[in-house]
């Protein structure tokens, strides 16, 4: 049975035992509270191997016997306790609830004993402490019992468990990311605002061309009669979800896009990696650079027209103009952000020149990379669109001019929702290509986020 | 442990790698032809295998001294010595960065980038000396002695700072250093945890003899790691008093309480606060 002591002598007892030397005084005294001692005579045995692991045990005095393993098992291990040791650890592991080992007490002993799920308990409140502690318990398992390794890596995480039990461990799907992110998402108030936002907006838009009709608005074409033309399988101006035509705008747009974005990627990227890392090479190139940069898309249209032949070239030239220098100059902007010590740190541990730039600089630049393609993705749907209003045979912004000329109103309508629509799954795509290529950073602001 | 290996832990003198000879070292910057001092014909001798804790007023230019060290600059005049061989001296002011001396930053410099792991098996991997899975093995089995398994897959802005502090050490050992180069790798943790690194610290230096040069401001940590601490003048920096710490390694938080301790620390004290003092009158900046 076990015997009454008082919490004093169990935070006596507490203090001396080394995974829980780091636990402030009022943690401390929690703890005592669910602690209660007993005592063995010599050759008493405490548990079996096999037997439900409940408590966890902390010798006070004297010595216990601790045989890992079956009897059975011709490899068993054994280890000595002594006074401020602690033993019946299986009680705290993750995925263990069994003994792993038969303990008998080899003189007359006495013994604290603390219930494993309680305990635990008490760290889930308090994480920062807990994974001390539960650090202090594996090195303690490591260094004091012949166990193989593997059951030291079972103590649990409070702090990681406790922030975003989806994001634990080694294998982290994209899948059970963004998985996470939706449902934490849905929980939020963030989507719901996001329709509100588009409820007004559109109830705006039917309010003031059809039922107000408001002065400037008339020749505005109505919510009701875009939407209709959009989804009609027998449209009034020949453009409609239903017509080849429509996708064949949205078609030859994004091939232009796709070109003009990968050349500018596969060019402004090492463009801006070696401005930031080479000083020379930066002083040599950069001046030039920002002189070009700040002419707008526009002014490089006649010059684009007579340079390049047919209507296609000149326009994916435009479009990817405006995405290159963004993404050189963020790239540029990105390598110069790494923290020195990072370069230092792996010259340090033996890196050479190269080795830095491929496992620092690159990464390193890596978020603002991805901030850059943002950008240029962005700027690339505008400079298209201006591209294509001045030469081209389709595209979206082919369409939208051509619908002001023939006064076919509602079309210029479906065009701009169209490209609002493409435009945003494009960002979201060269997004969720950055979260891929940047685990680290998402599982980051995922635990920063909650 | 038994009392036998006890008396051994905090002996140095099978240390055979890692003495630092720094010999007359002058350190002037030279920014727009203001020269500005930042050493001053620094001399220091540490043994192979010492713990030599570097204590002085912030921005005296104690980084100065260990950045001569790890190689990040050069120096003006003097040279520098590692097992007698020479590191930076007349002809070559600037030593080359390498894996025989490694810096535990002050905001710590684990690639976020990389997991635990990864950042852990770096050192080996950039030298390709071991095969993949030897350094793997190698790694996995240094964290699991220093307290670190179940961390391996998790990135270091995941863990603890605490926790992230000692992946750093283990990295840095990960390269068999003769010299561990810290510069005040504990100023920003909380003193919980700043007690539990220490201690963590000492149990990694028993294991690993390596020789240790410590910057530090607190007196306290000072005292409780090191066998010597050497107090600097307030900017320009040189050895100003040499404190022998003859409390036995190896040691922990309850030589806080022993009257050597107060002793040793009152010493220190009288002449660290005039430093300062001195740093404070003359308007020094952090850093």
């Amino acid at each position: 049975m076990p015997n009454s002591a008082n919490n004093a002598d169990f935070m006596e007892v507490l203090k001396n035992a080394m995974p829980f030397q780091v636990i402030p005084e009022n943690l401390l005294r929690d703890i005592a509270a669910i602690c209660s001692s007993q005592s063995f005579a010599a050759g008493e045995r405490i548990y079996n191997f096999g037997e439900l692991a409940d408590d966890v045990y902390i010798v006070a005095s004297g010595r216990v016997r601790h045989v890992l393993g079956a009897d059975s098992d011709p490899k068993r291990h054994e280890d000595i306790v002594h006074a401020n040791g602690i033993f019946g650890w299986a009680a705290v592991l993750e995925g263990q609830n069994t003994r792993l080992a038969t303990t008998s007490s080899l003189e007359d002993t006495e013994v604290v004993r603390i219930n494993g799920k309680a305990l635990t308990a008490l760290f889930r409140d308090n994480p920062a402490v807990g994974d001390v502690v539960m650090s202090r318990f594996a090195t303690m398992i490591n260094k004091e019992f012949s166990v193989p390794q593997s059951i030291a890596s079972q103590v649990p995480s409070f702090k990681q468990a406790l922030k975003a039990t989806s994001l634990q461990g080694s294998e982290v799907s994209t899948m059970a990311l963004t998985v996470f992110r939706i449902s934490t998402w849905l929980q939020s108030p963030r989507p719901y605002l996001m329709l509100i936002g588009f409820a007004l907006v559109l109830s705006f838009w039917y309010l003031s061309v059809q039922v107000w009709e408001l002065p400037r608005f008339v020749d505005m074409p109505g919510l009701t009669e875009v939407f209709r033309e959009w989804f009609s399988k027998d449209p009034v101006y020949g453009l409609s979800v239903y017509t080849p035509e429509y996708y064949k705008h949205i078609g030859i747009s994004l091939r232009r896009i796709g070109i003009a974005f990968a050349l500018a990627t596969a060019l402004g990227v090492p463009l801006g990696l070696f401005l930031g890392w080479s000083k020379t090479f930066r002083e040599f190139v950069f001046p030039l650079f920002e002189v070009l940069r700040p002419i707008p898309v526009l002014a490089w249209v006649p010059l684009a027209i007579i340079i390049f032949s047919g209507s296609e070239t000149p326009v994916i030239f435009l479009t990817f103009l405006a995405s290159f220098f963004a993404t050189t100059l963020n790239t540029m902007l990105g390598v110069e952000s790494i923290d020195e010590s990072y370069s230092r740190a792996a010259y340090c541990l033996g890196a050479s020149r190269f080795q830095v730039f491929r496992h620092v600089v690159v990464p390193g630049a890596l978020p603002y990379i991805f901030t850059g393609l943002q950008i240029s993705i962005g700027v690339a749907w505008f400079s298209l669109v201006a591209g294509e209003m001045v030469s081209g045979q389709y595209g979206l912004g082919y369409l939208i001019n051509t619908s002001y000329m023939m006064i076919e109103y509602p079309k210029i309508i479906i065009g701009m929702i169209t490209l609002g629509i493409v435009g945003y799954s494009t960002s979201a795509m060269v997004r969720m290509m950055g979260d891929y290529l940047m685990q680290w950073r998402v599982r980051e602001l995922a635990l920063g986020d909650n | 442990m038994n009392a036998v290996a006890n008396d051994r832990l905090g002996s140095i003198e099978d240390v055979t790698r890692g003495a630092i000879k720094i010999d007359d070292v002058v350190k002037i910057y030279d920014p727009d032809g203001a020269a500005v001092m930042a050493v001053d014909h620094c001399s220091i001798d540490i043994p192979a295998g010492e713990i030599c804790m570097i204590v002085g007023p912030s921005g005296c230019g104690k980084t100065t001294l260990l950045n001569a060290i790890a190689g990040f600059h050069g120096v003006t005049s003097g040279s520098i010595y590692l097992d007698g061989e020479m590191l930076c001296g007349p002809g070559n002011p600037q030593a080359q960065p390498g894996s025989d001396r490694i810096v535990v930053f002050q905001n710590g410099a684990l690639f976020p980038w990389k997991t635990n792991l990864d950042n852990i098996a770096f050192g080996p991997m950039m030298a390709g000396v071991e095969s993949k899975k030897e350094i793997y093995d190698r790694a996995r089995s240094m964290m699991a002695d220093a307290g670190l398994s179940g961390t391996e897959h998790s990135y270091p802005g995941e863990v603890s700072s605490g926790l992230r502090r000692r992946v750093e050490i283990v990295r840095a050992l990960m390269n068999h250093p003769s010299v561990l180069l810290f510069d005040e790798p504990y100023r920003a943790l909380d003193s919980l945890t700043k007690s539990v690194m220490h201690e963590a610290l000492l149990e990694i230096y028993y294991k690993n003899k390596v020789t240790i040069f410590f910057i530090t401001h607190d007196l306290e940590e000072a005292i409780f790691l090191g066998h010597r601490l050497i107090i600097m003048s307030s900017r320009p920096c040189s050895p100003k008093k040499i404190i022998t710490v003859d409390i036995p390694h190896p040691r922990d938080y309850s030589v806080l309480t022993s009257n050597r301790f107060r002793e040793i620390m009152d010493e220190a004290k009288d002449v660290v606060n005039e430093e300062a003092r001195k740093a404070f009158d003359a308007g020094e900046k952090e850093g």
